[in-house]
């Protein structure tokens, strides 16, 4: 399909297949709402107007996270700032939940955002993006071993984390 | 050789869905591995759920917008977007609609915050100069700076299509609508407000970007369907002190 209806549906489905991911993942990365979604778009924008440099589909989704990767790091190439507005946004969905549930995923979500930087990107990667640990070693240009390593880790020091934290939070029986 | 419970763990621990045959193997193998995979498979669960932020709403409709907005440029993108070929950059007269001051809007207002000013300001006149964009030579976008100690790069003049001089929330500033290839983008420059550096702000369907600058601030304003933070970097190197300040 080369016509532009054509390439005007690729783009749709790219935007329907990973739009709602993407956000999730630049939000995590980010912690701020309107700078995920101003990533999101500039990603989307680039990706539009490079989509014939694409010609493997099953690499799309690797194809934006590098996009998106690359947009955040420009808009923060001297410094990253301390977004104080993550746990606002994080928690304004989470009415319809039992109230230990709530807490269970406030203190998970806290939790995440605790993660260092290379623990918390490979782990969203995966549980955001569905990325295998190979796919996670080739986006972030680490060996697969060392993403095997991070993700153990980063596991290790959420469940840390989430315990410690319950016993104040009073949470029962998380793990 | 049957792998250890160590090394499950660790495999567990990277990858709760790990299919590798010798994985499952391992775990249906004993009890204890078992017990530890359906106890990583509950946290993954809930991992997964708080992981699953709730998207904004419009968010693929701002997406697919793109694409419909910018049906006919094809062409590949290299670095920060301008569109270097306007010949009016440094056209002769100033038609700075500088009645300056002296537009009726008051000067100080007093406004409690950076929000409430662009708010306010952007209400007041944003729309009308984003829609003189472009119809109006520009001068000397250099000798307005210059009365605050600062100048401007090149590549932020020449896609400067409006410019007029406007009130802030600490005396007198710059409001430019620049022309980028995802048109029109607001910026104005307060040359004594400090704000927080990256901070995002929005207000009636539009956005901001705040950028600390060497003298000053300034604020990007766009809609919701333009990326306000690509420009960040380019605005902040664009607008620095005048030499013979620095």
């Amino acid at each position: 399909m080369n016509t532009e209806a054509g390439r005007q549906a690729r783009f749709n489905q790219l935007a329907e297949d990973y739009g709602t991911d993407l956000y999730r993942y630049a939000m995590w990365i980010c912690g701020n709402d309107a700078l995920a979604k101003d990533l999101v778009q500039e990603t989307y924008l680039r990706a539009w107007k490079a989509l014939d440099k694409l010609q493997d589909v099953k690499a799309a989704k690797s194809w934006l996270i590098t996009i998106l990767r690359r947009e955040y790091a420009r808009t923060f190439e001297r410094k990253v700032p301390k977004f104080t507005d993550v746990e606002n946004v994080v928690v304004a969905d989470d009415s319809e939940l039992e109230p230990d549930d709530r807490t269970e995923i406030r203190l998970l979500r806290q939790s995440i955002m605790k993660l260092a930087p290379k623990y918390r990107e490979p782990l969203l990667l995966q549980v955001v993006m569905g990325h295998s640990c190979k796919e996670i070693s080739e986006q972030l240009g680490i060996s697969k071993s060392a993403v095997m390593t991070q993700l153990f880790r980063a596991r290790e020091q959420l469940k840390a984390n989430v315990q410690k934290d319950g016993v104040t939070g009073n949470v029962h029986g998380l793990f | 050789m049957s792998m250890d419970f160590s090394e499950f763990l660790r495999r567990l621990g990277a990858d709760p869905g790990n299919r590798d045959p010798e994985f499952l193997h391992a775990r249906k193998s004993d009890l204890e591995f078992e017990q530890a995979a359906a106890t990583a498979e509950a946290f993954e669960a809930r991992l997964e759920r708080a992981a699953d932020l709730p998207a904004p709403e419009g968010l693929l409709d701002d997406i697919l917008k793109i694409s419909r907005d910018d049906a006919s440029v094809a062409s590949p993108v290299s670095g920060w977007r301008t569109r270097g070929w306007r010949p009016m950059a440094l056209a002769a007269s100033i038609l700075i609609a500088v009645g300056a001051a002296g537009i009726s809007w008051n000067m100080n207002r007093g406004w409690d915050s950076v929000d409430q000013y662009l708010a306010e300001h952007y209400h007041h006149d944003g729309d009308a100069l984003i829609a003189r964009s472009g119809v109006q030579a520009i001068g000397d976008v250099q000798a307005l700076f210059a009365r605050f100690s600062v100048e401007v790069t090149p590549q932020l003049a020449q896609i400067i299509s409006v410019i007029k001089y406007c009130p802030t929330p600490d005396g007198k500033g710059i409001h430019m609508v620049l022309n980028t290839e995802e048109g029109p983008v607001t910026l104005i420059y307060m040359p004594e407000t400090d704000v927080n550096d990256h901070e995002f702000l929005e207000f009636g369907g539009m956005k901001a970007m705040l950028v600390g600058l060497e003298k000053g601030s300034a604020a990007i304003i766009g809609t919701r369907s333009q990326s306000i933070s690509s420009l960040y970097s380019f605005v902040h190197d664009s607008i620095v002190l005048a030499v013979n300040n620095a």
